[in-house]
């Protein structure tokens, strides 16, 4: 399911821009000629995104169906339950961003560096699904209610996909916005992503925003395991 | 006889005040089926919450398999089975599923747990609808799976949670009929809570009644009712209940999501 509205994306806001952006002054900012071929990188950190932010919330399920504490009384760390749930979460996000890469070769998306390239999309992918799941599942350790928590994390995927780089260049955007844009942990994944799909293995810029990625899915992660700890404690 | 649980002044006060096990100390003897009664509210969650290692005392500990719960929770719960009142089986998964995942939280190896997860199958005669996702069992073969799940690590000392809450009168016998198969083929020990009062008569070698987070008495069935007789010609269990924990009806002070989980189980239980 978590792969249906970023599919709609996809597909609806694709072709709808292409029209607009097939000219060579669009191009040149979207760094392709193919509004698609830009497109897609974003649609597959969107999956992440949907997918990685709900991915927390399964952890109130647990908690109210008494699974959770079955859990607590066997013999296993306390650590391992936030970090099996990330794990999951991004082996899942990896999955659906396969989906994603495959619809977008039946709709002639290019991935200028082949098989290579689409493996650490991939990857890159489910790194951010974890930052979205550790987001989540730090909320979720203190909001106790599924409504509330699913109304914080709605609110959450929206700005944070408008406020990035998934849908438009930061070359496009008024200032204020390019700002924020530059500083959104999701723009760094796309930004990687793109560039490894578009423009090629270019790994001056690469490498950075591959290293603030998993930084922060790095912090997020021991965060999301200590505010368990602290809750179950 | 040796003591398998030692409850040393067990205390637990939460967050807001609310001083839910006051002071609480008691021993249960290795092999013996201990009876843990009292209304709502009475703090019996509480303190099986604090013997299983799910919360901490507030001061206080308990010596459970001659491990000290406060110190070392991780060895005792290798020694303890819990099966809570809630149900707690994965739906989307088959039987066999949730006890291979069961096994996994015990570190039990492969080969081990397809051994032992056919031994629990066949206990609680689920062995033929093993391949079946749990979803499609009803009240009781969940709560049979579920006390499988409980057993799969071989425990010494296992904790039924309200083992028959919800169920019908025929399942709630084949369930007495496992707790006294493992008592008596297994020894281990079974320390249980029920609001049925038969159930723990015929049952238990010793009953203790805990209200508002005190226990008020402990003994055998017999002499429980026997103290009473003189009250009370001919007392049942029913009468030493109320003779201790009074007739008044409890405002119930159960959390908001415990109240969702007993909800959902009594529902979960009538499909």
């Amino acid at each position: 399911m978590i792969v249906i509205q970023p599919l709609v994306w996809l597909v609806l806001m694709g072709y709808s821009m292409a029209g607009l952006t097939s000219n060579p002054e669009a191009a040149k900012m979207l760094g392709t000629g193919n509004y698609l071929d830009f497109m897609a990188p974003g649609v597959m950190i969107m999956t992440a995104l949907f997918g990685g932010v709900f991915g927390g919330t399964t952890i109130v399920w647990d908690r109210r169906t008494g699974f959770l504490n079955k859990m607590l009384a066997a013999p296993i760390h306390r650590a391992a339950i936030p970090l099996g749930k990330l794990f999951s979460i991004g082996f899942q996000t990896i999955l659906q961003a396969l989906i994603i890469v495959i619809i977008s070769l039946f709709l002639g998306v290019h991935f200028v560096t082949g098989f290579p390239g689409v493996l650490v999309m991939l990857i890159l992918s489910g790194i951010f699904g974890m930052f979205m799941g550790g987001i989540s599942l730090s909320l979720a350790s203190r909001i106790k209610s599924m409504e509330t928590l699913m109304a914080i994390t709605n609110f959450l995927t929206m700005p944070l996909m408008f406020t990035s780089n998934a849908m438009f260049p930061t070359s496009a955007m008024p200032h204020w916005l390019k700002a924020i844009a530059q500083a959104n942990p999701l723009s760094y994944a796309v930004h990687a992503m793109r560039t490894i799909s578009t423009q090629g293995w270019i790994w001056s810029e690469i490498w950075p925003a591959v290293t603030a990625l998993v930084v922060i899915t790095g912090l997020m992660t021991a965060l999301a395991i200590k505010l368990f700890a602290r809750t179950v404690s | 006889m040796n003591n398998i649980i030692e409850a040393r002044g067990l205390t637990k006060l939460y967050k807001g005040g609310v001083l839910a096990v006051d002071n609480v100390s008691f021993s249960v003897r290795e092999g013996e089926i201990f009876g843990f009664l009292g209304p709502n509210g009475a703090g019996k969650s509480t303190t099986i919450a604090m013997l299983t290692t799910l919360i901490s005392p507030t001061s206080g500990t308990a010596i459970v398999s001659g491990i000290d719960i406060t110190k070392q929770a991780y060895q005792a719960r290798l020694t303890i089975g819990y099966v809570s009142q809630d149900l707690a089986v994965e739906d989307a998964l088959t039987g066999y599923e949730n006890l291979r995942l069961q096994a996994g939280f015990y570190h039990i190896s492969k080969k081990e747990a397809a051994i032992r997860i056919d031994e629990v199958l066949t206990m609680v005669d689920l062995k033929s609808r093993a391949k079946d996702k749990a979803e499609t069992y009803s009240g009781g073969m969940r709560k049979r799976l579920d006390i499988a799940c409980g057993l799969i690590h071989r425990p010494r000392l296992l904790f039924l949670d309200e083992p028959t809450l919800g169920l019908d009168i025929q399942t709630r016998r084949e369930i007495w009929k496992y707790v006294n198969h493992l008592r008596e083929e297994i020894k281990m020990t079974i320390f249980l809570t029920t609001h049925y009062m038969d159930e723990a008569d015929s049952l238990c070698d010793r009953i203790a009644i805990i209200d508002r987070g005190v226990i008020k008495t402990l003994d055998t069935p017999a002499n429980l009712k026997t103290a009473l007789s003189a009250e009370i010609p001919g007392a049942t269990l029913d009468d030493v209940f109320l003779h201790h924990t009074g007739h008044g009806m409890r405002e119930d002070s159960v959390d908001k999501e415990s109240a969702f989980r007993s909800r959902n189980q009594m529902r979960r239980a009538r499909g």
